[in-house]
């Protein structure tokens, strides 16, 4: 029962090109030096932009994680699923 | 830390209770599995059957130690807004992990893998390659452990006021974690650290509402008010700093990954589900943990302002202060959230003592010295081992060197050199022995001299990701030139499992 293909995040290129815009876009060296306004919710525009790009790296690695990585977990429940069965 | 006005025999009651919620869970997980002592995966990685709920909490409260609040709050009252960078480098960790752990996973199942130094001897099969791998990793868990062995005696000395004296205190809780370590081995930590990082997390939140009480619930204009005294800390930062901040995110980000104990709960999974899902989860801590603690800096700015920076380093504790002056609960919450500061730092040490003897276990003793004996007598090597070690490190503890964070850095300079070998060393079949060796030596001996003569950065650039990348050309120039004897490693070229297609 081999439901799902094998997935295995090294394999794929554009997992880590997205990765490397990420992190690029989680540093603040696209900001003029010393700017702070305007404000938004109380914050300089720059560090809200980073703020929300260090949770888009969250929810990145978050997704990848949980659907880019399928190596033996099939063949694992499918074992877990037999020794229940022989119990 | 300062004295604080709660501090006495109400801290010493939380601690006490503290020390003995973890003893009856070191007692219990040693009960529970009466073949813990009979080899070394059941005693250092729990039977490889680590479930979720253990998984996720042990990678938690290793991964955040007492250090995150203690020595990351001054950070942020110091750098100001820069400090948004701990989020980023705490969380990139996960990113690194993937480029590895699936594959780590399927191989440490197959080979039975107790230590990262099993992986890079089965590779190479280098005794050099090991033995500078083993040497570099023992390095860096010892001084990891050193720093919160400091730790512990600064956080329990301050909670009591002094009533429990700086030395009193480490001893005491070296030793509720060597007896439950003892006792239970990695069971014992995941199942302590369950509790350790629960208490750490709603510590973190509680502290936070007592921070924001403090500075008149008027969250909102924190930063206009840093703006208006010191508009450096809230500006965007100059290009040396983004330079920095890049280099923390390669240095943390491959440094811990790479870390014994970081490996060894990979091995510990009970399956790839169970790392999955704990990895994924993993990803969110840093906004709800490093990112608030940045917050409860930047309000120490407004409230306790005009500390220099040693002064600073005091910041958790002048806050705990004035937090607990609030009213009666909060002070129970403060005496609570100071445990919970001692409790997250045993956390982050049990984690890396099991691992140093792990290591002597396994590779020192089990490889070299004395590769006959039964798992039972390698693994009394290894805990008496942690034993000693812990005694060596408390003689070094007396004596506090520099701030906290200055040490954090220190650790994962030569950790980090082990990365190349570990990772490339599973993907490119052409690697070999002689140029990964000379090239994780190369980049040992290129971070430690930059840290020793006192140039830890230049232009920003940590002297361990210098160290790393020369590593890195060293390791990967001198395979091309002088390919792997061994090319037809039947791990590299066919890996270890069944169904895995020759490409994507």
């Amino acid at each position: 029962m081999n439901s799902k293909p094998i997935k295995e995040p090294i394999r794929k290129k554009w997992i880590w090109i997205g990765l490397v815009l990420i992190v690029l876009a989680n540093v603040p060296w696209y900001f003029p030096e010393g700017d702070i306004y305007p404000l938004v919710f109380g914050l300089p525009y720059w560090a809200l932009i980073i703020l929300v790009a260090s949770l888009v790296l969250s929810g990145y690695l978050y997704w990848v994680t949980l659907t880019q990585w399928n190596l033996v977990e099939d063949e694992e429940e499918q074992e877990q699923r037999e020794g229940g069965a022989a119990e | 830390m300062t004295e604080l006005k709660f501090a006495g025999l109400d801290g010493v009651i939380i601690l006490i209770a503290y020390a003995v919620i973890m003893l009856a869970i070191g007692w219990f997980a040693g009960r529970s599995d009466k073949t813990v002592n009979n080899s070394l995966s059941n005693y250092y990685l729990a039977g490889r059957n680590l479930g979720f709920v253990a998984l996720f909490f042990t990678l938690y409260a290793t991964q955040y130690s007492g250090n995150t609040i203690v020595g990351y709050a001054p950070s942020a009252y110091r750098t100001g807004l820069t400090w948004l960078q701990s989020i980023s480098f705490m969380t990139i960790i996960i990113g690194i992990y993937l480029l590895f752990a699936p594959r780590m996973y399927v191989l440490g199942k197959k080979h039975n893998f107790i230590t990262p130094s099993d992986w890079l001897s089965h590779r190479f099969k280098s005794k050099r390659v090991t033995i500078l791998a083993i040497f570099l990793m023992l390095w860096g868990l010892g001084n990891y452990l050193l720093e919160q062995l400091v730790a512990i005696g600064h956080a329990v000395t301050s909670l009591t006021g002094g009533t429990i004296p700086y030395q009193v205190a480490v001893v005491g809780f070296i030793l509720v974690m060597l007896a439950y370590e003892w006792m239970g081995g990695m069971r014992a930590v995941a199942f302590t650290d369950v509790m350790q990082g629960l208490v750490l997390m709603v510590g973190i939140v509680i502290f936070l509402i007592g921070a924001i009480y403090l500075a008149g619930g008027k969250i909102g204009t924190i930063t206009q008010s840093i703006a208006d005294v010191d508009p450096g800390l809230v500006g965007v930062p100059d290009l040396t700093t983004s330079i920095n901040w890049f280099s923390m995110l390669l240095l943390v980000g491959f440094g811990a990954a790479i870390y014994p104990h970081a490996v060894q709960r990979i091995f510990a999974s009970k399956s790839e589900r169970t790392l999955k899902k704990s990895f994924a989860r993993m990803a969110w801590m840093p906004p709800i943990t490093t990112g608030l603690v940045l917050f409860i800096g930047l309000i120490g700015i407004v409230v306790i302002p005009g500390l220099d920076t040693a002064g600073s380093e005091q910041l958790v504790g002048l806050l705990a202060n004035e937090i607990a002056g609030i009213n009666g609960f909060f002070y129970w919450i403060m005496i609570i959230f100071f445990g919970a500061i001692v409790a997250a730092i045993i956390s982050t040490a049990d984690s890396v003592l099991l691992s140093f003897s792990s290591i002597v276990s396994n590779d020192l003793y089990g490889k070299y010295i004395n590769p006959d004996a039964p798992e039972k007598k390698k693994l009394m090597a290894g805990k008496i081992a942690g034993v000693v070690v812990i005694a060596l490190l408390l003689w070094i503890a007396w004596n506090p060197p520099g701030t906290l964070y200055e040490i954090f850095v220190l650790k994962f300079e030569l950790l980090v050199q082990v990365f190349p070998a570990f990772v490339l060393g599973i993907y490119w079949k052409k690697m070999s022995a002689k140029p990964v060796f000379w090239g994780m030596l190369l980049g040992a001996i290129v971070a430690g001299l930059m840290t020793w003569t006192g140039h830890k950065t230049v232009m920003g650039i940590h002297g361990g990701v210098i160290g790393l990348a020369l590593n890195f050309l060293v390791a990967v120039v001198g395979s091309i030139l002088v390919p792997s004897a061994e090319e037809d490693d039947e791990e590299v070229a066919a890996p270890a499992l069944t169904r895995m297609p020759t490409q994507n």
